[in-house]
């Protein structure tokens, strides 16, 4: 498992793409998820009780930092097929999607939009934020051992 | 001359049954709204009574609503601090505006704590929603049934208080509400404005005490 990560991460390029995915999506979701202020100051805070979704947050940043440059590599390197690659792109984007809260900019921004059907969209991703999390993280991790799996086949790596 | 004696007694009888009858509903449709009220160039006028000292040279401006958990966040995490150290010392008041959008339960709930302002309850009310507030949105714990349970529990005069909750009331003033929201743009909730006599100042989301702190006290 720790050959095919460095097979892939040995590579400069991936290991940037993977920092950019992991910076973008932790600070992204940690914006839109309260957890970061950028007006009238930068500022951070973990409220009481929000731990517990902090922490999903940063296992789906890193799980997707992870995942992804792995099916990049596959598909540019290997030429292999993209069908892994959707997998942890949909992961990566649910567990995007449950950060959505429905009180935040964008929550309002979609209900004001599309009315009561934005509003049972955002309400059903706020009221189900951490199962989806949860969901999230498990594709992403099912996806990251088929990989590797397909990686030490295709690359023939001795485990 | 009998017939017309009659429809006099009956028209006497009608007007003085109108008039008893507008006299003693009135104790419970009376709306003390206070239209001019603004703060900055926020209309408070149909919203919350002010929290705190009515002189305060700062008004918090919270728009909100009752489904909202980062306003249970807020109202739990960084509210009690600002409560204790600016609103208690008659230094900051505190105006609730609602923004009742997320859910079909919001509006309904944000007219119930008007129909508990008119028996002097709104803040009581108002805590209780946050306090007893669910994670999920339209779950059912703010539907109709709730919110006279929850005035039940507060000792408010449920007559009253059904007819007012019942009747949509205070419908138009949420309404009004949230339309002072948009126009102000708020983009979501909780979302803030503090106004001083050096202007206001836009807060959105339920920010941490230190950022109220930073903005607050060179305003003193």
């Amino acid at each position: 498992m720790t050959q095919t990560i460095k097979l892939v991460f040995s590579n400069l390029k991936y290991l940037v793409l993977s920092s950019t995915i992991f910076a973008t999506m932790l600070i992204g979701l940690l914006i839109m998820s309260e957890y970061i202020f950028l007006e009238p100051y930068v500022v951070s805070h973990i409220p009481s009780g929000t731990e517990f979704g902090f922490a999903l947050i940063v296992i789906i940043s890193a799980l997707s930092a992870l995942v992804l440059p792995m099916n990049i590599f596959r598909i540019n390197i290997l030429k292999s097929s993209k069908q892994k690659m959707g997998g942890s792109l949909f992961g990566s984007i649910i567990g995007a999607a449950a950060g959505a809260c429905s009180c935040g900019p964008i929550g309002f921004a979609v209900i004001s939009t599309f009315g009561s059907v934005g509003a049972t969209a955002t309400a059903f991703l706020t009221n189900y934020e951490i199962p989806i999390r949860i969901i999230a993280i498990a594709i992403l991790t099912i996806t990251y051992f088929t990989t590797v799996k397909s990686l030490k086949v295709e690359c023939k790596i001795n485990s | 001359m009998n017939k017309k004696g009659m429809i006099i007694g009956v028209v006497v009888v009608s007007i003085i049954v109108g008039i008893i009858a507008s006299v003693s509903s009135s104790p419970s449709e009376t709306v003390n709204l206070d239209m001019g009220r603004t703060h900055g160039t926020i209309s408070t006028a149909m919203g919350s009574p002010i929290l705190g000292n009515p002189d305060a040279p700062i008004t918090i401006v919270e728009f909100g609503d009752y489904q909202c958990h980062q306003c249970f966040n807020w109202f739990h995490n960084t509210k009690p601090e600002i409560e204790q150290q600016y609103i208690e010392s008659g230094k900051v008041n505190l105006v609730f505006v609602d923004l009742a959008f997320l859910g079909k339960d919001s509006p309904k709930a944000a007219q119930a704590s008007y129909c508990a302002e008119d028996q002097e309850m709104y803040w009581e009310y108002h805590d209780l929603l946050y306090t007893s507030q669910e994670s999920k949105i339209d779950s059912g714990w703010a539907n109709s049934e709730r919110l006279k349970a929850f005035a039940f529990s507060l000792g408010l005069d449920m007559d009253l208080f059904d007819s007012c909750l019942d009747s949509g009331k205070y419908s138009k003033r949420v309404s009004f509400n949230t339309q002072q929201a948009k126009e102000h743009g708020v983009r979501g909730t909780p979302g803030f404005f503090i106004v001083s006599s050096e202007g206001q100042q836009q807060i959105s989301g339920a920010q941490p005490f230190t950022v109220f702190k930073q903005i607050l006290d060179p305003l003193l």
